[in-house]
């Protein structure tokens, strides 16, 4: 067996054992919670008791879905737009997604107040909105390559959204409709049950697949544009498709668990330092690491206090040290 | 039938300037031509339409306008070693040369064992066997432009089109690329390349194009073409061709 098989077949094994401890761990989260109280609920409990049986069933397993599945999606998509921006400090929130459904989402909160369904649907449609302005307006700059022009109207309408949801904010009302829209904007999956869920499912699994499957053209992408022309492809036809995967899938997400910061950063670096920067292995480990990356933050959340922490506040405080660890720990890989 | 015949090609970018006008060249299977000529007088332009990135009906491989051919199929017929590469992440040096089997993987296929064998023998023939796991940050100038040309030989393709392959080199690192190319010259591969060096140009090539202001100012083997007269015209400055010790040297 060559050196190189030889690797391939030790970042499979990794790969599965991080599967299985993520899967794992999923199982453990379904016995912590705050029922009967925070912390570790015991599985006898389960059989002796309809409530808790009830819970497991229809709020903590489609929650730890749901955690896992938006993990791994954030995780595939933040890959995903680093490889094609060629930079590494890029993540999915890009292109006024993010600031484009919290607009959408406070909108629908202080006009139609706080049902769940309605603001999911506000906050794709204004996130998709945000990602279809920037690329409009990408095409009416003049100004750089076609890569700084997204950049620079993704900022743009970032911007734009980010003032209008200061607006709302200043007019919602102060006691419901602005807690509701700062609770939503520090993400958290409390809302999470199957039927809120499972389109979100659907459209997540059919995007990783779609990723999943190119992610050796996510490589190709990743290098000079007249290079990956040569080398058969369409460049410019498949970023945008691929951008469209992984805008849809972390649109719908976010419009289910409001805005979760930083797992679209962190993991496909911790991705690419322990399988390396080609995206055959990076990419699906970077799904796992979000996906147990999430979990992890959720599980605490939900069982560290008696109230509970929003998520998006734990992966931006874990997410941010992680980051400063990184950044300055000794790298051995250059850039990435 | 001819191999790679353009047929008075023009280009006009879309702000209405003339990238080039009327350019006829037929290009022999195994040759090496060079592309010469000082900045703006359309060597990428036409580097960029021979890849077909630049869409035109002027260009013709084996009989075949360059457009009605797909874009894989294309991929195993001209590969492309640009002027830079860009590195934003720490590939290892196998991931990169490996990028080259594109062509011939199945639509969201992954590299084989095969591939990878193939990957291997182009990094040990520009001089990195052995280095396949390093990360292409690490890597010199020079050892990256050895690195995208292995890319190029993983392609297999009958082509090469070289974009000023040795612009930011140093001498050492010029001679390595130089005596490589020659060596895939020998071996039978199809060159084009541009270059500002006209004794580069002169030392790999069997033909030379000279282009200024967008039109050929002349084609053909180096021999012909390469005259005092013709480049102190090209460049608009004066310039000398002389032999030394039976070498050519233009200064």
């Amino acid at each position: 067996m060559s050196e190189y098989e030889k690797q391939k077949r030790q970042k499979m094994i990794t790969l599965t054992v991080l599967l299985a401890l993520s899967v794992l761990f999923g199982i453990l989260s379904l016995f912590l919670g705050r029922y009967p109280k925070a912390g570790f609920t015991s599985p006898v409990l389960f059989y002796t008791d309809s409530v808790a049986r009830t819970i497991l069933t229809k709020i903590r397993l489609p929650r730890v879905v749901l955690a896992l599945a938006s993990g791994a999606m954030l995780g595939a998509s933040g890959f995903t737009f680093q490889l094609l921006f060629s930079n590494p400090l890029v993540e999915s929130g890009f292109l006024g997604v993010s600031q484009g459904a919290a607009f959408g989402a406070a909108l629908m909160i202080i006009f139609a107040g706080a049902s769940s369904l309605s603001i999911q649907l506000s906050a794709m449609f204004f996130g998709l909105l945000g990602l279809v302005f920037s690329y409009y307006l990408s095409t009416r700059f003049r100004f750089g390559g076609p890569l700084l022009r997204l950049v620079l109207a993704g900022i743009a309408v970032s911007a734009f959204f980010s003032s209008g949801l200061g607006v709302i904010k200043l007019v919602a009302e102060p006691t419901k409709d602005l807690q509701d829209i700062t609770f939503w904007m520090m993400g958290g999956l409390w809302n999470a049950s199957w039927g809120s869920i499972i389109p979100t499912l659907v459209v997540i699994a059919i995007a990783l697949t779609i990723l999943h499957m190119n992610r050796f053209t996510l490589n190709l992408l990743s290098i000079n544009e007249k290079t990956s022309f040569s080398l058969g492809l369409n460049p410019k036809r498949q970023r945008v498709i691929l951008l469209v995967v992984a805008t849809v899938g972390t649109t719908f997400t976010i419009s289910v668990t409001g805005l979760i910061g930083w797992v679209g950063l962190i993991t496909p670096h911790i991705a690419r330092k322990t399988f390396g920067s080609e995206a055959t292995h990076a990419l699906p480990a970077s799904m796992v690491m979000g996906a147990f990356f999430l979990l992890l933050c959720d599980s605490f959340g939900r069982t560290i206090l008696p109230t509970e922490i929003p998520i998006g506040l734990l992966t931006s405080l874990f997410g941010a040290l992680i980051f400063v660890l990184i950044l300055s720990g000794k790298s051995q890989e250059g850039k990435a | 039938m001819m191999f790679l015949s353009i047929e008075k090609l023009s280009y006009q970018y879309p702000n209405g300037i003339n990238a080039l006008q009327s350019v006829t060249l037929s290009i022999d299977k195994g040759s090496s031509v060079a592309i010469l000529g000082s900045n703006g007088a359309g060597k990428s332009t036409l580097l960029d339409i021979l890849l077909g990135y630049k869409p035109s009906t002027s260009v013709s491989l084996y009989g075949k306008p360059l457009s009605t051919y797909g874009r894989k199929e294309l991929g195993r017929l001209i590969a492309l070693v640009p002027q830079k590469e860009q590195f934003s992440f720490a590939y290892t040096l196998l991931d990169y040369t490996l990028f080259g089997r594109a062509p011939y993987l199945s639509p969201m296929g992954i590299p084989t064992s095969s591939d990878n064998l193939i990957a291997y023998e182009a990094l040990a023939k520009v001089g990195l066997g052995g280095f396949e796991n390093r990360s292409i940050t690490a890597l010199s100038g020079g050892e990256q432009q050895l690195l995208i040309i292995a890319r190029a030989i993983a392609q297999e393709s009958e082509i090469l089109l070289l974009d000023e392959p040795t612009s930011s080199l140093d001498p050492a690192n010029r001679k390595r690329i130089l005596t490589l190319l020659k060596q895939l010259h020998s071996e039978g591969k199809t060159l084009i390349f541009t270059t500002h060096d006209a004794n580069f140009a002169y030392e790999l090539s069997s033909d030379i194009a000279l282009l200024k202001g967008g039109t050929l100012l002349g084609y053909g083997k180096k021999e012909d073409v390469v005259k005092s007269e013709l480049l102190t015209t090209l460049y608009d400055t004066q310039l000398t061709v002389t032999e030394i010790d039976g070498r050519t040297i233009i200064y």
